[in-house]
């Protein structure tokens, strides 16, 4: 679509903020500062909007200046099209070495400080972390927000999967997800009656299919119960087929890439296996398309303010309300050269994810009276296994997941071991050990082949890797968590965020199931198991007699925890501070628990909830 | 005079893809550009010097004796071995590797030597993706749906799978 979003300058923004009084401060144009800035402007308010990035991608041009960058970078990880910016640093898995006991690693812009080294990341650029985001959308299960109830651990939402659905479906739209209900109803899962997604379901790859035919129909038991096994697609945030019969029978209009002029792409999915780190064509779902919209209507009543990093949230100590926030806004990445501006607002929105948003409270000297800013931190733990198939499965295509295994999300289980989701990974060993580059250097270089035996080679290895990626639930714990520390600030003086961590140990049961259960889907399809875990990887967590690597989720949750008690509980279900009146902080930190979805589709439709809240305290 | 021909032919060898395809890349002048500044001209003259001298592969029994000196002139040397491997993993994923460091101490400096994709373009170029029957993940996108049928594995002269020995 066209997009008149356009860059306001800071000499305009001031000259503004004398005339017309800003309604909404949102920080952040990730998802939920999107869907919070769309709501608000639909309504008429007058939004400003914060990007510490220098928002490059506005344009087609420089959206592709990213993929570009990708093309070009020695490590295609998820940062590898986002440019360095010392003002606005983004944490990266490149740059990890394992710590030694009671050692902090303050080496990277995310300060480590252990014991588990996490390569979870974010992206701070204009549309967050939705630029490099898989952008797979289930719900959570409906046993999900009673898992203290059900199971006895974690904790209860003060908010049900009923309280949600309607929500669930604005996000849908918004993202515009790709699915079928028949695969997505499971596990207590339900859709109101003629309820079909906006698109439909893509396809399973190939290699999907090999694995399905030998293992669809068996079984595992696990504490006494049987669990049937099914191959099913993902519902995913990119383009598909519309649906005709959405909407009751008014069907669906896909937003494609979005520029400030007509490009004909982003339509549909070409399958350019690249989800993660940038879709090339737009036809992933990323925030910008929310923005375009707020953009193209609202025209006046919405400014976009880049390069600029919110630094301190001022509080008035008698009312607790916000009465401003200071913002660092600078010339250059390269130079720490900046103008610290003050904006006041009626409302104030901290959208800029679970680490950055509490980051920020925590430098104001905001701890809340809960003491639990920053705390029970939550991302999913990945544990990978992979193997080589019986035969060549035409492995590198398609997006980087279309199917998994999702029967053991759910289940009595839980009371004592953490429950995942498997995702077949269409990029192979990609993730684990770098492939296809690593088969490359290993044929040439170690096993000394070259010519049509090398080319042979290739084939043999990479058509035939198999990678499951098990997305393993984490509960919150109160040490598990993000500070500040005065002595590790960035270029512009902003402290940074220092994490710590431990793998709770819940969570590295199922991962040692997860490692049993990998073997056993691997016998059953005949293939060979090739993974193996390094002591030196920084990910590396001893259980049990075994070691296993692991992986951040980069679904980051629970620093801002929602309540409806305000002694335990950042946040109300509306995500308003408990404390500050007229501060909400958006986004998966408000979440209690995480369950066994990527995050991304319900904190959108938290965020939706809590524009309708928003816009009442605005009236 | 250019090393185009010579450097295209080797290449073609140790790749398994023929000089026509390798052209249509559009690399190969940037990929001898960066072979030769980086180990020097000198050290690939010889190199396809000692290939262009290989015995002519007309017949079975000679193409074996061909692929054998190869192996023990060119793969098999200290000095050209790294180099001639370093140019089929160009041509495979358009980085540069840096050389081994045993290699650096007994023929370098050089000062260029370090891992680096020799241009956007490169990565997208790069032969891996042909010879598995996908993409350059990010590029040369197959189409939607595409990813649900079986690969399409270009078939190749000389494939040890095809022509059983």
């Amino acid at each position: 679509m066209i997009s008149s979003i356009k860059k306001t300058s800071l000499a305009e923004i001031k000259a503004r903020l004398e005339q017309h009084p800003i309604e909404a401060v949102i920080v952040g144009t990730g998802i939920s500062g999107a869907i919070i800035a769309n709501e608000l402007t639909k309504a008429g308010k007058n939004v400003l909007l914060l990007e510490a990035g220098p928002g490059t991608n506005l344009t087609l041009q420089g959206y592709n200046e990213f993929l570009s960058n990708f093309y070009g970078a020695t490590s295609k990880d998820n940062q590898a099209p986002y440019p360095v910016n010392p003002n606005a640093s983004m944490p990266r898995s490149t740059n990890l070495r394992k710590l030694q006991p009671g050692e902090t690693d303050s080496a990277t812009y995310m300060v480590q400080s252990g014991p588990y080294v996490t390569d979870t990341n974010y992206t701070r650029v204009y549309g967050g972390t939705t630029m490099h985001w898989e952008a797979k959308t289930p719900r959570m299960l409906p046993e999900d927000f009673k898992s203290q109830t059900l199971f006895g651990q974690g904790v209860d939402w003060p908010l049900g999967y009923d309280d949600l659905e309607e929500f669930y479906q604005v996000a849908e739209r918004e993202i515009g997800v790709s699915a079928d209900v028949e695969d997505q109803s499971y596990l207590g899962v339900t859709f109101p009656k003629d309820y079909v997604y906006p698109m439909k379901g893509l396809p399973l790859s190939y290699l999907d299919q090999q694995v399905a035919k030998r293992l669809d129909g068996t079984e595992v038991e696990l504490y006494g119960q049987r669990y049937p096994l099914k191959i099913r697609p993902f519902p995913q945030g990119r383009n598909g087929i519309p649906n005709d019969k959405y909407d009751r029978g008014q069907g669906y209009v896909p937003v494609g890439a979005v520029s400030n002029h007509q490009i004909e792409i982003g339509e549909r999915c070409q399958g350019n296996t690249n989800c993660v780190p940038i879709c090339p064509v737009q036809a992933r779902y990323h925030s910008g398309k929310t923005l375009a919209k707020a953009f193209q209507r609202a025209t006046g009543s919405i400014h976009l303010l880049v390069q600029a990093v919110a630094s301190r949230v001022v509080i008035d100590p008698v009312s607790g309300r916000v009465t401003a926030l200071e913002v660092k806004v600078y010339k250059d990445p390269k130079s720490s050269e900046h103008e610290t501006v003050t904006i006041a607002a009626t409302i104030f929105v901290l959208a800029s994810n679970a680490i950055e948003t509490p980051r920020l409270m925590l430098a104001s000297g905001l701890r809340s009276s809960s003491g639990l800013i920053g705390r029970n931190l939550m991302d999913h733990s990945y544990l990978l296994s992979w193997a080589t198939m019986p035969e060549i499965c035409g492995t590198m295509r398609g997006t980087s997941v279309t199917g998994g295994i999702i029967d053991l999300r759910g289940g009595a289980f839980r009371r004592h071991q953490a429950a995942f989701s498997v995702d077949i990974h269409n990029d192979g060993w990609g993730w684990a050990v770098g492939s296809p580059y690593s088969d490359l250097t290993t044929l040439v270089d170690q096993y000394n082949l070259f010519g049509p035996e090398l080319r042979r080679g290739l084939i043999n290895r990479i058509s035939s890797q198999l990678l499951l990626a098990f997305m393993i639930e984490v509960m919150p714990s109160e040490s598990n968590r993000v500070t500040v520390d005065p002595q590790y600030t960035d270029q512009l003086g902003n402290m940074r965020p220092v994490v710590s961590f431990t793998v709770p140990e819940y969570t590295m049961r199922g991962a040692a199931y997860a490692r049993e259960f990998a073997r056993t889907v691997f016998a059953r399809v005949g293939a060979a198991d090739q993974s193996r875990y390094d002591p030196g990887d920084y990910g590396y967590v001893a259980y049990n007699g075994q070691g296993y690597a692991i992986r951040g989720g980069n679904h980051l949750a629970g620093t801002h925890v929602m309540g409806n008690d305000r002694n335990r509980s950042v946040v109300d279900t509306n995500q308003r501070s408990w404390d500050h009146p007229n501060l909400y902080l958006v986004g998966g930190g408000s979440m209690p628990t995480i369950g066994t979805a990527n995050v991304t589709l319900t904190l959108a439709a938290l965020c939706y909830r809590s524009a309708r809240s928003m816009l009442d305290q605005l009236q | 005079m250019s090393q185009l021909e010579p450097f295209l032919a080797f290449s073609a060898e140790v790749t398994a893809f023929p000089i026509v395809e390798l052209q249509g890349t559009g690399q190969a002048e940037s990929y001898l550009q960066t072979v030769e500044d980086i180990v020097g001209t000198q050290r690939l003259d010889r190199l396809l010097v000692l290939y262009q001298s290989l015995p002519l592969a007309t017949r079975e029994d000679i193409r074996q004796a061909r692929a054998d000196r190869l192996r023990r002139d060119i793969f098999g040397s200290d000095e050209l071995g790294p180099i001639a491997r370093n140019i089929i993993k160009l041509w495979y994923s358009g980085t540069w590797y840096e050389l081994p460091s045993a290699w650096t101490e007994a023929y370098g400096p050089a000062p260029q030597d370090v891992t680096f994709v020799v241009a956007p373009s490169s990565y997208v170029e790069g032969l891996l993706w042909t010879a598995i029957g996908a993409h350059p993940a990010g590029a040369k996108a197959p189409g939607y749906a595409s990813w649900q049928w079986p690969p399409h594995i270009p078939p190749f002269a000389g494939d040890p799978a095809a022509t059983p020995r």
